[in-house]
């Protein structure tokens, strides 16, 4: 550990003088501060009161996130490779899923790094302030939102509008109004609707075989709706189509990179609530909002609806990306409000927004983008009125 | 009663905490006075150097209302004034003289405070240079003798790692007339007298423990006399209120008894290399007697606790208010990936480090742990606040310059405490930004 730690101080120091002011790479200089601290946790001391600070800072917050996206990480890229091998006519074994997962997701997510640290360094360099964190989380959620047939340009293009009109054009990280993440997913999902929605996009099959496609991959649990069902067999219909609700739970179906599986989604989620990361107000007045929208929704069907009134609505919770969203998008900090009850209503608004979206809306089959965002938009509201609420309550000073 | 560590209201375990031993620290050869770490203080001096002072001669005096003097805490000749930026007075230090000659004031025994009046107390007090010890409860400056307080507060226990509790300084029954006869003066100028003590501290004397009003649990920064007063006040009228420290009170009391100025001081030392004890020493002492942690490099000396002390050094001397000295570790070593070790041993109030798992108090240190970023609106400063401010969103204010609704969120509750500035993740420096604006808003107000 020494050897190495003193070996890597070397790498460091040599070129440390062509990056500072003045140096002849010194517009880079943001860069090599961000890779420098990455590697050699910066030690500055305190200047003001308190003169102690706490061991937790923005870089372990947000690798905290990252963490907690493992499951779903990994899950979708052996999922990917799965649906993608079952529609080949492969075999589709662990391993091998795997790797071939491996092969489909990792340029996804390693163009969306690319590209959007590529603008991050831009803005950082002209504005002169250190690279944030928050991109980590970013450059990651957002291929997990995608389908894996994604062509990688509009990945490139969908991460570019995320970072540069989703976050800097408001002033960087913290004054954003809408995640970044969604921005640029909702982007693609506009721009380039051919690719981003319809049955064939959920499975990255090989084109040797692509002639199987039609006989394995049918309509996304969602948009089973389209299929016309009868009054009262949604679950019928879901269960024909290989959607019962462990499926569901599981993830094991075609569908975005991270977010089929609602089991990962609850993994992480618990880890960021017991790491006190996210706000478990926000994911529970979603599961809540969800849920009260479905039961009423229940109320409301009769043959004269369309079907998914009469779904039950646990499988509202399993089915989709509302998991996903839920857990990694509606946390977000810097669009949520940052008050306690506000949060309970963003995330319940975000449940009922999301369930109101993909019931009554046939055009949407996934409602959770819409609504997370939809709700980024009223977070500020919410939030000035708590505040006014809780400065009624003071005691004013004259 | 032992200590095995800070109680701080986040959660976080500080090792270092003091043996409730008691001893002398070695007789100083200087003491000094240090008007600029009195809050507002702009201070006019009326010695020069070369000049002899006895114990209680007037040294300086506010240039606002020159009523308030500050009084010399040694004999002996000034040696040096010490200045600053902008010519600010840092110290104004004094060689002690081996016969410590004091000024005399006319005594006022518990017996003869009965028939005084406020007005005549408030002269005796400002003229002996003792008054400077109540302050105003909202800016934490030296009290306003103009105004008549809603309340004052006597803070028996401050759990700001690490100051010494109340039967560290009240141990003799002379150290205990003393306390009581200074409460008796309080009493003289506010009908409201509090005295708020941290829930599991004892006294040590039954008399002095009828006195307490107000038992605060949950830690740091919950027994502070400001948090207790915002907690317990009804109406607008309540915001002015004073506050003594309860050191200063046995103070007051030793001044009204003997007429002499009082210089005793009892001190907690912490840290680093240095055993932890309370020592009895005198105000303005220098901090090198209280503490000798060997090698200096790599060390950050704190005057006036973890959360509310100053950075300082062992020629520096003590505050008119400080009784605490912190010697924590100063590394400056980039830790390798820093960020993402496990943590046992990482003192924090977060979640995130496995040192939520661990039972044993931990050694702080004076590293940032990060370095600035945006505020993500974490809310962690919310969390911590103990006066229900928000402060990510009064920062914000304050930064857009709307400070009439900075001021509508509370701001002038703010008790700078430090915890916001203490739990950021994004480095922001919150509390010492409600403090300049509080200060910079008095400043105008005037």
């Amino acid at each position: 550990m020494g050897w190495m730690e003193k070996n890597l101080r070397k790498l460091f120091d040599a070129p440390r003088k062509h990056f500072e002011p003045g140096g002849r790479l010194g517009k880079l200089g943001p860069l090599f501060e961000a890779i420098e601290d990455v590697f050699f946790f910066p030690a500055e001391a305190t200047q003001h009161r308190p003169l102690v600070r706490d061991s937790l800072d923005l870089k372990r917050f947000m690798s905290s996130v990252l963490v907690a996206l493992i499951p779903p990480l990994l899950f979708g890229i052996y999922n990917t490779g799965y649906q993608s091998r079952l529609a080949s006519e492969m075999s589709a074994a662990f391993m091998p899923s795997f790797m071939t997962g491996l092969g489909i997701v990792l340029p996804i997510i390693l163009v969306s790094y690319a590209v959007g640290l590529f603008w991050e360094l831009l803005f950082a360099a002209i504005r002169k302030h250190p690279i944030s964190e928050g991109f980590l989380v970013t450059g990651l959620l957002f291929p997990l939102t995608l389908p894996p047939t994604i062509p990688l340009w509009q990945v490139a293009a969908g991460i570019t509008f995320g970072v540069v009109i989703g976050k800097e054009v408001f002033g960087g990280t913290g004054r954003n109004l809408f995640n970044p993440a969604l921005t640029a997913r909702a982007f693609v999902f506009f721009a380039y609707p051919a690719q981003m929605s319809g049955d064939p996009v959920w499975v990255a099959v090989k084109q040797k075989a692509s002639q199987a496609v039609d006989a394995v991959t049918g309509p996304t649990p969602l948009a089973v709706t389209e299929l016309q069902a009868p009054f009262n067999s949604i679950q019928e219909m879901l269960t024909d189509q290989g959607y019962t609700f462990s499926t569901l739970f599981w993830g094991h179906y075609p569908g975005t990179i991270g977010g089929t599986s609602a089991l990962c989604s609850l993994l992480g989620a618990l880890l960021l609530i017991i790491l006190g990361i996210a706000s478990y107000r926000t994911i529970l007045g979603a599961v809540a909002g969800l849920l009260a929208t479905g039961f009423l929704l229940n109320l409301a069907a009769s043959p004269g609806t369309l079907p998914w009134f009469s779904v039950n609505p646990f499988y509202h919770l399993v089915a989709g990306g509302f998991a996903f969203g839920a857990a990694y998008m509606a946390t977000d900090p810097v669009t949520a409000p940052g008050t306690d009850r506000a949060k309970w209503i963003y995330g319940f608004l975000i449940g009922a927004l999301t369930v109101l979206i993909r019931v009554v809306n046939p055009a949407f089959p996934e409602g959770v983008m819409l609504a997370i965002l939809f709700m980024n938009m009223f977070a500020p509201l919410l939030e000035y009125t708590e505040i006014r609420l809780r400065v009624k309550k003071r005691i004013p000073h004259v | 009663m032992k200590h095995t560590s800070a109680q701080i209201s986040c959660g976080l375990k500080i090792a270092g905490c003091p043996e409730n031993a008691v001893d002398s620290a070695p007789e100083p050869k200087t003491v000094a006075s240090a008007p600029e770490r009195i809050a507002l203080l702009k201070a006019r001096l009326l010695k020069s150097k070369g000049d002899r002072v006895n114990i209680g001669t007037p040294l300086y005096e506010d240039k606002q209302n020159t009523d308030i003097l500050f009084a010399a805490p040694g004999a002996g000749t000034i040696e040096d004034i010490v200045y600053g930026p902008r010519r600010v007075i840092r110290e104004i230090v004094i060689r002690l003289d081996k016969e410590q000659t004091a000024e005399a004031f006319t005594p006022y025994p518990a017996e003869k405070l009965a028939g005084i009046t406020p007005g005549a107390l408030t002269e005796i007090l400002l003229k002996s240079g003792v008054w400077p010890l109540l302050r105003d409860i909202v800016y934490r400056k030296v009290a306003d003798p103009g105004q008549s307080p809603a309340a004052i507060w006597v803070a028996a226990t401050n759990q700001d790692p690490f100051h010494p509790p109340p039967d560290t300084w009240l141990q003799s029954p002379q150290d205990r007339r003393f306390f009581q006869t200074g409460i008796k003066a309080l009493e003289i100028l506010s009908s409201r007298v509090f005295v708020c003590c941290a829930a599991d501290t004892g006294t040590g004397d039954a008399q002095i423990e009828n006195r307490i009003t107000h038992r605060v649990l949950r830690g740091y920064p919950f027994d502070d006399p400001a948090v207790v007063h915002y907690h317990v006040k009804t109406r607008p009228e309540d915001n002015h209120a004073w506050f003594v420290n309860g050191q200063d009170v046995r103070l007051i009391g030793e001044f009204l008894e003997t007429g002499r100025f009082p210089v005793r001081r009892t001190v907690a030392v912490s840290g680093q290399n240095v055993p932890g004890r309370y020592r009895h020493t005198r105000m303005g002492a220098p901090l090198g007697i209280l503490a000798d942690p060997g090698e200096d490099s790599g060390r950050r000396w704190i005057a006036g606790g973890l959360f509310r002390g100053y950075s300082s050094g062992p020629d520096f001397h003590l505050g008119l208010y400080e009784t605490a000295v912190n010697i924590i570790e100063e590394s400056g070593k980039r830790e390798m990936l820093g960020f993402m070790r496990p943590g046992w041993n990482k003192p924090t109030c977060s979640k995130t480090f496995l040192s939520v798992f661990n039972p044993r108090p931990l050694a702080v240190d004076a590293d940032m742990h990060g370095s600035g970023r945006a505020c993500v609106n974490c809310g962690s400063c919310t969390r911590a606040c103990p006066v229900d401010i928000l402060p990510q969103f009064t920062y914000k204010c304050i930064r857009a310059g709307e400070i009439e609704e900075a001021l509508s969120h509370g701001m002038l509750d703010c008790v700078e405490c430090g915890l916001c500035s203490y739990v950021c993740p994004s480095k922001i420096e919150l509390c010492q930004t409600f403090q300049e604006t509080k200060q910079a808003y008095f400043r105008q107000r005037i």
